[in-house]
C-alpha cells in the first residue's frame, strides 16, 4: 500500500506539472551550466531521480543510457517528449524514491536535481539510494537548502509554510541528511549564496 | 547579462512599491515602533507578491533573497522616516529613494553571492 504522504506528494506534483516549465524558465537557464558541469562526472549505470518534466535531460552528456524516475505520472508524460529528443537512451519509470524497485548495489551513479526539497522523508529516501548504489558508487546532487545566513534562513523557514502547499520545502538541511544517510561527502559547491548547491557523495566500500 | 539587469529591475521595483506601500500605511506622528512593524509587514507582502510574479523570468532565489531584504529592512527604514515626518515630499522623490535602496541591496547581495560562490569542500578525489 502506498503511504499517504507519498500519495499527497504524487498529487501535488501531478498538479504542478502543468506550470512547472513556466515557473522554472529562468532557473533552468541560470543553473544549466552548473548542472552540465556536474553531470560530466556521471559514469557507469546511472539512475536519475525526480526527472520532472525532463528539463534537465539536455544537460546530460550525449550518448548515455540511464533510468529516470519520478513519482508523478503527469510529469513523466511531459518528460517522455524531452527524453525522445535526447541523444542517447532514457528509460522513464514511475517510482517513489523511498521504495525503489531495484536490488541492492545496482547503480554506479545516482543523479538528483532539486529532489530532496520535496521528498517527505529525506533521510529514508537517501538511505534507499545508498542501498541501490554499488559500493564506491557516487551520488551527484543539485539541490537548494536552508541558508545559514540569519535573515535568509528565517525567510526560507517562513516561505516553506507557503511553498510546500504546491511545491518544495525551502529549508531542508540536505547536506546534513546526506551524511545521516551514510554517504561520505566528496565535494560541495555553492551555486547561489549558500542556498543552491552541488553536493557529491560516495558510498564507501564495506 | 540580461539576468543581471533583471535582478536590478526586480530589486528597484520592490524598493519603489515598498516605499509607496509604506506611504499609504504610515502617517507622520505615528508611534515609531508600530510604524516600523507595519512598514516591515507591508514590505514583506510587496516582496512576496512581486517575487512570485517575477520569479519565472528572473529566478526564484535571485528574486526572493534580495527582495526579502529590501521589503523587510526597507519597509522598516521608510516607516521610521515617514513616522518622523521626514519622508520624501513628492511621489517621484519617494520612488527614487526606494529604487536606489533596492538597487544598492541587489548590488550587495550579488557581491556576497560572488564571495560565497564556488567550492566549499573538496576532498580532492
Amino acid at each position: 500500500m502506498v503511504p499517504l504522504d507519498d500519495l499527497a506528494t504524487k498529487r501535488k506534483w501531478d498538479k504542478s506539472s502543468k506550470s512547472f516549465d513556466f515557473l522554472t524558465f529562468a532557473d533552468d537557464r541560470r543553473y544549466g551550466p552548473y548542472k552540465r558541469e556536474l553531470f560530466q562526472k556521471i559514469r557507469g549505470k546511472t539512475l536519475m531521480l525526480a526527472a520532472g518534466t525532463g528539463n534537465d535531460f539536455k544537460f546530460f552528456p550525449p550518448g548515455l543510457d540511464f533510468v529516470a524516475i519520478d513519482i508523478s505520472a503527469k510529469m513523466l508524460e511531459k518528460a517522455a517528449i524531452k527524453a525522445a529528443r535526447y541523444d542517447g537512451k532514457i528509460e522513464l519509470r514511475e517510482m517513489d524514491v523511498c521504495h525503489l524497485d531495484y536490488a541492492d548495489d545496482v547503480f554506479d551513479t545516482i543523479v538528483t536535481v532539486c529532489t530532496f526539497c520535496s521528498v517527505p522523508k529525506p533521510v529514508a529516501g537517501l538511505r534507499e539510494l545508498r542501498r541501490v548504489l554499488k559500493p564506491g558508487g557516487q551520488i551527484l546532487m543539485f539541490e537548494h537548502v536552508r541558508s545559514t545566513i540569519g535573515p535568509f534562513g528565517i525567510l526560507l523557514d517562513l516561505m516553506t509554510a507557503l511553498s510546500r502547499r504546491f511545491g518544495p520545502d525551502m529549508n531542508r538541511d540536505t547536506v546534513g541528511n546526506v551524511q545521516k544517510a551514510g554517504f561520505r561527502l566528496r565535494r560541495i559547491g555553492n551555486v547561489y549564496l549558500d542556498i543552491v548547491k552541488t553536493i557529491e557523495g560516495v558510498k564507501e566500500h564495506a | 547579462m540580461l539576468f543581471a539587469i533583471g535582478d536590478y529591475l526586480a530589486g528597484i521595483l520592490v524598493g519603489i512599491l515598498t516605499t509607496f506601500a509604506v506611504r499609504l500605511c504610515v502617517a507622520p506622528g505615528m508611534d515609531m515602533v508600530v510604524a516600523m512593524v507595519i512598514g516591515m509587514t507591508a514590505g514583506m507582502v510587496v516582496h512576496v507578491v512581486v517575487g512570485f510574479l517575477l520569479a519565472p523570468f528572473v529566478g526564484m532565489f535571485e528574486t526572493m533573497m534580495p527582495g526579502s531584504v529590501i521589503g523587510m529592512y526597507g519597509g522598516m527604514f521608510f516607516a521610521m522616516r515617514d513616522s518622523m515626518g521626514a519622508g520624501s515630499t513628492t511621489a517621484l522623490s519617494a520612488a527614487i529613494v526606494g529604487g536606489a535602496f533596492g538597487a544598492i541591496v541587489v548590488f550587495a547581495v550579488r557581491t556576497y553571492d560572488r564571495i560565497l560562490h564556488g567550492t566549499v569542500l573538496d576532498t580532492g578525489e
